[in-house]
């Protein structure tokens, strides 16, 4: 038997053409069990409020008509259960009306392969590799979600997947990627959000964007700071210059705790906490110490290669992979450590080694640590795309800042623009993406913001007036200021 | 209404599916074509959610004269031989097109487009991308359609035909906010589609609601065969708001097995040599009859069930499958499915020649709107054939089609005023009067038909068609029109029902007693049209 039970939801409601803004409206319906939130909105419209206006079709996840946003995350509304108390609002594009947003210019824009009169089947391989990029259903979550959007030239994720998709097929004549340049390339920071929000899953930065980089790469289309960028990691394996004493010149390999050992770690320093931020290295080594973790720091490491991967320079990748895994591996270390999200996004999804590798938070969290002294201070949160998406990430960074701050408050989470290349090759971007996390900040009312990555600590601090600091050196703080609390 | 809000081209297609997107791409290369669809390209009509497959012959083994006999044979040799020779003939053609525009379907290892075997056909010819064949030909045909000179109407629902004297010239459509819209046409494509959303559990998506077939019923149009809807044999049970969305019929091509709620694998009663992979009529009614006789599941169905699959070859041949059953708590790797019949096509529809042209000058049709193809049971793999053959046939057709002189018959349009300002007098919300129909439908005019009950839905049919559908804005008055749509359709089926008086392929009449096999049945079509109905008897 079919049991009904009544759902409470609230729908954004929104007439550009006689309203001056959205606003939400609440209903009640009775729901069938298992209902998805479609099928709340046929009950709405058909019981409560004819002119509510949503789109959809084939009810079945197929044909990307129904996407909406439920609770704030994109979602196809014929998929996804509906639950009570949800919230159901347009993709963030321009709304028709209602739930109904203007899909078709965005459509039109996805290109259209030339192909050869003559053109013949293409190989089983060639099929198999086109394959993940084909099972797209044009719903265009990813476009809506996308910060690059915002504030540069994009035309949207989507449109490099179907760029790909044409690259990768032997029957389309035309040399697009002078097209994929222009309809901004370059522009994607690599944060994964639009994998995020696809319901196909579509891993459209790696298997569509960096591989366009590539093709851009082997045509010296490159950006010209990209380029110089693979140039010094090949002359110094490093990917910043040095300018100051590197971690790795500041500590020995073997690094024993005051505390008795629990355990033991290999260390992955990454190029910006060696040469650009090296105090906050030496800020984890403190609490490692403090907590009983042996840290054993191969001298021999190189840069992890990320900086090339998310540009399309993969040329160098295979000599550095080979000498960080041996690195490691003739030092007999089963868990390697990363304190930078993109190494360890790198690490995981772009090497395969014989050691497990894991996040600083994870280490911290999954030992447990010695509390530190909450600190007098209100602190946000910024989560690194290479950490929230790429490794999967969110918990553990906000159990261990809950145990070192008086306040935390959340803040919605967006790439600060300092991925893919994007700080580098257009800096202006990430700028205006950078700014984007300060109103954020700002509407937060945090007095600092914490993170575990460098390049989101360097990029983020240089766009608000706030301190933006590391976890490990928030703990060290906590650690010192209980010592100092001690000995009063 | 201004003259500025009127479209002119050489060719309309009403429709964006497979065969009106076929149509579009063929019309276009002779003369300004315009495309009109009431959801957004390359996401409307049912061949974006077809599955399984496109049947073609491309191997030496196989042959056209035995993709023939199986399509006669699986049809109940209702179907016009004419029409089936052109879509045996010419279906791998119509492939090689899809091929060099850059679809995507799979591969075999030796370079070939891969095939796998499907219900009722004794060669392996079913060619597919996975699970999503549509899907792949809709984005095909979608790159295509960008790459063309077609204009596209999106969002825009036609209403009615417009008619020149005899000839249809045009079409009389609404926008999403439910303003007029004319277009006049030296020649019109009817790609609208099937209908079964007329039915309680249908596999068919929102846009499935017989527009096509009301259109040219009231046009003059005559059409065969509208008794003849595929119940397809699995369809999802379960969630509630769920069910009937399809499973395709790969999971059986692919060796899935079906078992009832005693767990005794059954379909040896009814199909001993093609079990599983018999006609979808036959395992339809052999799904229904466990259900009826007491050994289905609590949700009405029975197993269907893949878990002797290795894990591999269901993700990489049944990707939609797995995924769709995850999103609702069930991982068919390990656990089996529950289905029941849904229905899923009408082979009935506007009758063709060949070359796609109606019974009414000027007006072509092509797809699920067209009766004739598909017979009286459609094999799995045909559809999305039919789509490609006859949609180039009808766009070609249409293409070729003489350049007239446009005029609007002022008089037809405030017709059509005179209609819609009815709505907002109306009394019924639409989906009040659609709620009736579909579960009125799914009693009487299902797997299982009666003379008696035809009656007494043919009763309940007039009485719903006397309610008046209420439109409370401008918006709305399209669910009104489509209402008008379902009832003209649902009048088709359950008046070709009661003239079929035999049991063939999908129409099974259990009050009649059927003395012949099909092939020696004295009936041909049923026909119907606004002038007359009857059934033929090709041998007296």
């Amino acid at each position: 038997m079919n049991k009904t039970k009544p759902l409470t939801v609230r729908v954004s409601r929104y007439d550009p053409a006689t309203d001056d803004a959205p606003r939400y409206e609440t209903y009640t319906v009775d729901a069938n069990e298992g209902a998805r939130v479609l099928h709340v909105l046929h009950a709405i419209h058909d019981d409560l409020d004819p002119s509510l206006s949503y789109r959809y079709c084939c009810g079945s996840g197929q044909c990307g008509s129904c996407a909406v946003r439920v609770n704030g995350e994109p979602a196809l509304a014929c998929m996804k259960e509906a639950e009570d108390g949800m919230t159901v609002e347009p993709l963030n594009l321009p709304v028709i009306k209602d739930l109904t947003v203007d899909l078709a210019p965005l459509l039109d824009r996805l290109a259209a392969p030339a192909t050869a009169a003559d053109a013949q089947l293409p190989t089983k391989e060639e099929i198999e590799a086109i394959k993940p990029l084909r099972d797209c259903i044009e719903c265009l979550s990813c476009v809506s979600e996308c910060p690059a959007i915002k504030v540069a030239e994009f035309l949207g994720p989507t449109h490099m997947r179907q760029e790909m998709r044409i690259a990768l097929d032997p029957r389309c004549t035309d040399d697009r990627i002078e097209k994929a340049i222009e309809e901004g390339l370059f522009t994607c920071t690599t944060c994964q959000r639009c994998v995020q929000v696809c319901p196909k899953e579509i891993r459209t930065p790696g298997k569509a964007i960096e591989k366009l980089r590539e093709i851009a790469n082997r045509k010296g289309l490159t950006l010209p700071r990209h380029v110089e960028v693979a140039n010094l990691v090949r002359d110094t394996g490093r990917s910043v210059v040095r300018t100051e004493a590197t971690f790795l010149e500041q500590v020995p390999e073997v690094i024993e705790p005051d505390a008795p050992v629990r355990g033991e770690v290999g260390f992955f320093v990454g190029c910006m906490y060696n040469g650009r931020v090296p105090q906050n290295a030496l800020d984890m080594i403190e609490v490692m110490k403090r907590n009983g973790i042996r840290v054993i720091v191969p001298h021999d490491q190189v840069c992890c290669g990320s900086p090339l991967i998310r540009t399309g320079q993969t040329w160098v990748l295979e000599a550095l992979k080979k000498k960080n895994i041996a690195a490691f591996e003739s030092r007999g270390i089963a868990t390697v450590m990363t304190m930078c999200a993109g190494c360890g996004s790198t690490l995981k999804n772009d090497y395969d080694t014989p050691f497990e590798v894991k996040d600083v938070s994870e280490i911290l969290t999954e030992y447990g640590i010695e509390p530190p002294a909450k600190l007098d201070l209100r602190a946000t949160y910024h989560d690194p795309c290479h950490l929230l998406r790429g490794q999967g990430i969110s918990a553990q960074p906000r159990e261990l800042l809950r145990m070192a701050v008086k306040e935390f408050v959340e803040m919605p989470n967006q790439c600060c623009g300092a991925g893919g290349g994007v700080r580098s090759g257009l800096p202006e971007e990430a700028a205006a993406l950078g700014k984007l996390r300060d109103e954020e900040i700002r509407k937060t009312g945090a007095e600092i913001v914490v993170t575990i990555c460098p390049f989101c600590e360097f990029h983020i601090s240089e766009n608000t007036d706030r301190p933006v600091k590391n976890i490990c050196s928030v703990l060290l703080e906590g650690y010192r200021e209980k010592d100092r609390r001690k000995g009063h | 209404m201004h003259a500025d809000d009127v479209v002119r081209c050489h060719v309309l297609v009403i429709g964006s599916g497979g065969a009106g997107a076929r149509a579009a791409v063929e019309a276009a290369a002779y003369g300004e074509t315009v495309m009109i669809s009431k959801t957004l390209i390359g996401k409307g009509g049912c061949t974006t959610m077809a599955e399984g497959g496109y049947n073609a012959v491309l191997r030496e083994l196989d042959g056209c004269p035995m993709h023939v006999e199986d399509t006669l044979r699986g049809g109940a040799f209702l179907n016009d031989t004419a029409l089936v020779d052109a879509l045996v003939t010419e279906a791998p053609a119509r492939m090689a097109d899809l091929v060099r525009w850059g679809a995507v379907f799979d591969v075999t290892d030796d370079g070939q487009v891969a095939q796998r075997p499907f219900g009722g056909q004794r060669f392996p010819r079913t060619c597919y991308a996975g699970d999503r064949t549509g899907h792949e030909m809709m984005m095909t045909l979608a790159e295509r359609l960008r790459a063309s000179p077609v204009e596209h109407l999106q969002e825009m629902t036609v209403i009615e035909l417009l008619r020149d004297g005899d000839r249809v010239s045009g079409a009389v459509a609404l926008d999403r906010r439910g303003e007029m819209v004319v277009i006049c046409a030296d020649a019109t494509v009817l790609a609208t589609g099937g209908g079964t959303q007329v039915y309680d559990i249908s596999t068919n998506s929102a846009a499935g609601t017989g527009d096509g077939y009301a259109l040219g019923y009231r046009a003059g149009a005559e059409l065969v065969d509208m008794e003849m809807v595929q119940f397809h044999p699995t369809g999802a049970v379960y969630p509630y708001d769920a069910r009937g969305r399809l499973i395709t019929e790969a999971v059986r091509g692919e060796g899935g097995i079906l078992v009832n709620a005693a767990g005794e694998r059954f379909m040896h009663r009814y199909d001993p040599d093609r079990m599983e992979l018999s006609t979808r009529d036959v395992v339809a009614r052999a799904i229904a009859t466990e259900v009826l006789e007491g050994r289905g599941t609590v949700h009405g169905g029975v197993y269907l069930d893949v878990t002797h699959l290795s894990p591999e070859t269901i993700e990489e041949r049944l990707p939609i499958m797995l995924e769709q059953f995850l999103q609702f708590g069930v991982d068919i790797r390990t656990q089996p499915m529950e289905v029941a019949p849904t229905a899923h096509h009408l082979m009935g529809g506007l009758r063709i020649t060949p070359e796609a042209t109606t019974t009414i000058p000027g007006l072509f049709a092509c797809g699920e709107v067209t009766g004739g193809v598909h017979g009286a049971n459609r094999l799995g793999g045909n559809a999305l054939a039919d789509t490609q053959v006859f949609g180039k046939r009808a766009g070609e057709s249409a293409g070729r089609a003489p350049v007239r002189a446009h005029s609007v018959d002022i008089a037809q349009v405030d017709a059509q005023y005179d209609r819609l300002d009815a709505f907002f007098e109306g009394t019924a919300p639409p989906s009040t009067i659609t709620d009736r129909l579909k579960l009125a439908m799914w009693r009487d005019a299902g797997i299982f038909r009666t003379g008696a009950g035809l009656r007494s839905l043919a009763a309940t049919l007039t009485e719903l068609s006397a309610e008046k559908p209420k439109a409370s804005g401008p918006a709305n008055l399209l669910e009104c029109c489509t209402v008008e749509n379902m009832l003209v359709l649902s009048s088709l089926i359950v008046s070709g029902a009661l003239l079929r008086r035999e049991s063939r392929g999908a129409h099974v009449r259990t009050d009649l007693e059927t003395a012949w096999p099909p092939e020696a049945s004295p009936f041909g079509h049923t026909y119907q049209s606004i002038r007359g109905k009857g059934i033929e008897g090709v041998r007296p």
